[in-house]
């Protein structure tokens, strides 16, 4: 542990991360901003001309929006992981990353919750998911998945946020006192006029324990909900009982390599290496390589029960995964969701922070291919050949997915210029 | 006057806390502020502890219940059968209320910890109050408190 770093040291590091943004941020937010807009354009002109203009089609009527959408949630998980779960653990490499994967967390619901709304259609109805006393005397119906959806993506939205929020309370506090003018100023009031004193500090501490204990279920509990949108159909490939368990673990997997692909730059670009220790990052390995192996053996398990099973749907899809149309991104997701992930079980390859962003980008890339697979494959093969088909996504749907990531790193970057990315009081307690 | 002491370390601020104690001064003429959270010092000026629990129980329990209230009473408003299933689907409503036991409770403690740390407070906005880096001891007049 660093404990040799003085806490006057800590507020100045942590804070000069926040001053004055480089030509490498400026163009990040550039690119960023741009691929944002792009995907903006093409969502109006969807709104404009219809669904038509999106690949999804008879049989194929969830694409690439709900990959995405799946994508998204799973990335936000780790974030509640590494900050809810770890604390309940008292994990001290936590505070290396809580920051940065809470905020990763708030950024990746945001972009996933556009996601139905922009598979909807018809969006200006969006607010038909919600139930409201309404003219037409009509409530939504809470035996559909679809509306559980709503309540845990927006349940965990809300959470999330105030769990953050807290979180930056006594740092915008700090953050004030460093800056002079109308920034202070505003930094001081969106601490709430925080002092430190005992009263505030008894009623926080116990506060942050109830937040963490209220979030860790909904690191269980938020993919399983999203799995069962799947699961709970007869679809070949969709409906298993492992969904929610394989949901939830390739969330976390998918969602701690997100947390290396934006730490590992930052630590760099900041100059947090000091604060973000090696040792650190190889614990953040180590639950990647554990997520690994537990999506890996999600793999054999749902082929050899497709095979063991002996229904004939079952087998063919899975058949049609491995060998069919899309074989190629299959076997891509396997090397890099089980296969590539087992060279960190090398001492020297988990503390290389240049291996470490290369996986995690290989492993973004599976895991996105991971939902693809399940989403599109068990719909392009379901039980009467007549209804097979296979699904091309159109240049609007890659177009806008390319605009939520835009959206999710613009988003990101903003953030590392106007917050503390650590915790400054974590730290100087650490 | 208030007499004020500053530390820069959480156990020259114990000991002289504990010897403030040990010298008969009593808790309530004791004030602390501090840089982060020390379970020692709220065990010594106040050692009870924080009534947040309430509202989390609170909070979780009319979560719990208007969830499923509201998927049952709006199941029951318009008996539609849908999939099968009874009107009153017991598994699915659960998860509705599970969810809103986390979203009503998480919300209720935070709303709860304003309310206790009379939070937000203009004073230090108004005064130029800031966030002292440094453990506080502010020992008080006997008539100030």
């Amino acid at each position: 542990m660093n404990n040799d770093i003085s806490a006057p040291q800590v507020e100045t590091d942590v804070l000069t991360a926040m001053r004055r943004p480089g030509p490498a941020w400026l163009t990040g937010l550039g690119l960023a901003g741009l691929l944002f807009a792009g995907g903006l354009a093409l969502w109006a002109y969807q709104i404009m001309h219809g669904m038509g203009v999106a690949g999804i089609t008879h049989p194929v009527g969830w694409g690439v929006y709900i990959t995405d959408f799946v994508f998204w949630v799973g990335i936000a998980h780790s974030g509640t992981l590494i900050s809810a779960v770890l604390f309940i653990f008292r994990a001290r490499f936590r505070t290396s990353f809580n920051r940065a994967a809470e905020a990763m967390t708030i950024f990746a619901l945001m972009v996933a919750g556009l996601f139905p709304l922009i598979h909807l259609g018809r969006v200006w109805r969006f607010y038909y998911l919600f139930p409201y006393p309404n003219q037409r005397q009509l409530w939504v119906n809470f035996r559909s998945p679809l509306i559980w959806d709503v309540f845990a993506v927006s349940t965990y939205f809300l959470v999330s946020l105030v769990f953050f929020y807290v979180g930056l309370m006594p740092d915008l506090a700090i953050a004030a006192r460093h800056r002079s003018g109308r920034a202070g100023k505003l930094y001081r009031i969106l601490s709430l006029g925080w002092t430190g004193n005992l009263r505030q500090w008894r009623h926080y501490g116990r506060l942050y324990m109830f937040l963490a204990a209220f979030a860790t279920p909904l690191v269980a509990s938020v993919h399983s909900i999203v799995s069962w949108d799947f699961a709970v159909s007869i679809i070949p490939g969709w409906h298993t009982t492992i969904f929610a368990p394989y949901f939830v673990a390739g969330a976390i997997f998918s969602g701690t390599a997100m947390v290396l692909t934006l730490v590992i730059p930052m630590r760099r670009v900041l100059n947090l290496q000091e604060h973000i220790p090696i040792d650190h990052i190889e614990a953040i390995a180590k639950i990647l390589l554990l997520t690994s192996l537990i999506v890996g053996f999600s793999y054999v398990i749902e082929h050899g029960m497709a095979f063991y099973g002996e229904n004939l749907f079952e087998m063919e899809q899975f058949r049609f995964r491995a060998l069919g149309h899309y074989s190629l991104l299959f076997w891509i997701m396997i090397m890099c969701n089980a296969v590539l992930p087992l060279l960190l079980f090398i001492r020297r390859l988990r503390r290389s922070l240049a291996f470490l962003f290369v996986l995690s980008l290989l492993v973004n890339v599976g895991m996105w291919l991971e939902r693809f697979v399940i989403v599109v494959c068990s719909l392009a093969r379901d039980f009467d050949p007549y209804n097979w088909g296979n699904y091309l996504p159109s240049p609007v749907e890659c177009g806008i997915t390319l605009g939520s990531f835009g959206l999710f790193f613009a988003a990101f970057l903003v953030f590392v210029k106007t917050l503390p990315v650590l915790s400054i009081t974590e730290l100087k307690e650490r | 006057m208030p007499r004020q002491l500053y530390f820069d370390t959480p156990d020259a601020f114990l000991e002289e806390l504990r010897a403030q104690l040990n010298a008969g001064i009593p808790r309530r003429r004791l004030r602390a502020r501090l840089p982060f959270h020390l379970h020692e010092a709220e065990e010594l000026l106040i050692g009870r502890p924080s009534r947040l629990r309430y509202f989390a129980l609170g909070g979780g329990l009319a979560g719990f219940g208007g969830g499923f209230l509201l998927a049952m009473l709006t199941s029951v408003d318009w008996p539609i059968v849908t999939g099968g299933k009874p009107i009153v689907s017991v598994p699915p409503f659960l998860l509705i209320g599970y969810l809103l036991t986390i979203l009503i409770g998480s919300l209720s403690c935070f709303a709860g910890f304003l309310w206790l740390s009379r939070l937000p407070d203009p004073g230090p906005l108004v005064s130029d109050d800031p966030f002292d880096p440094r453990f506080v001891l502010t020992i008080n007049d006997e008539e100030a408190s």
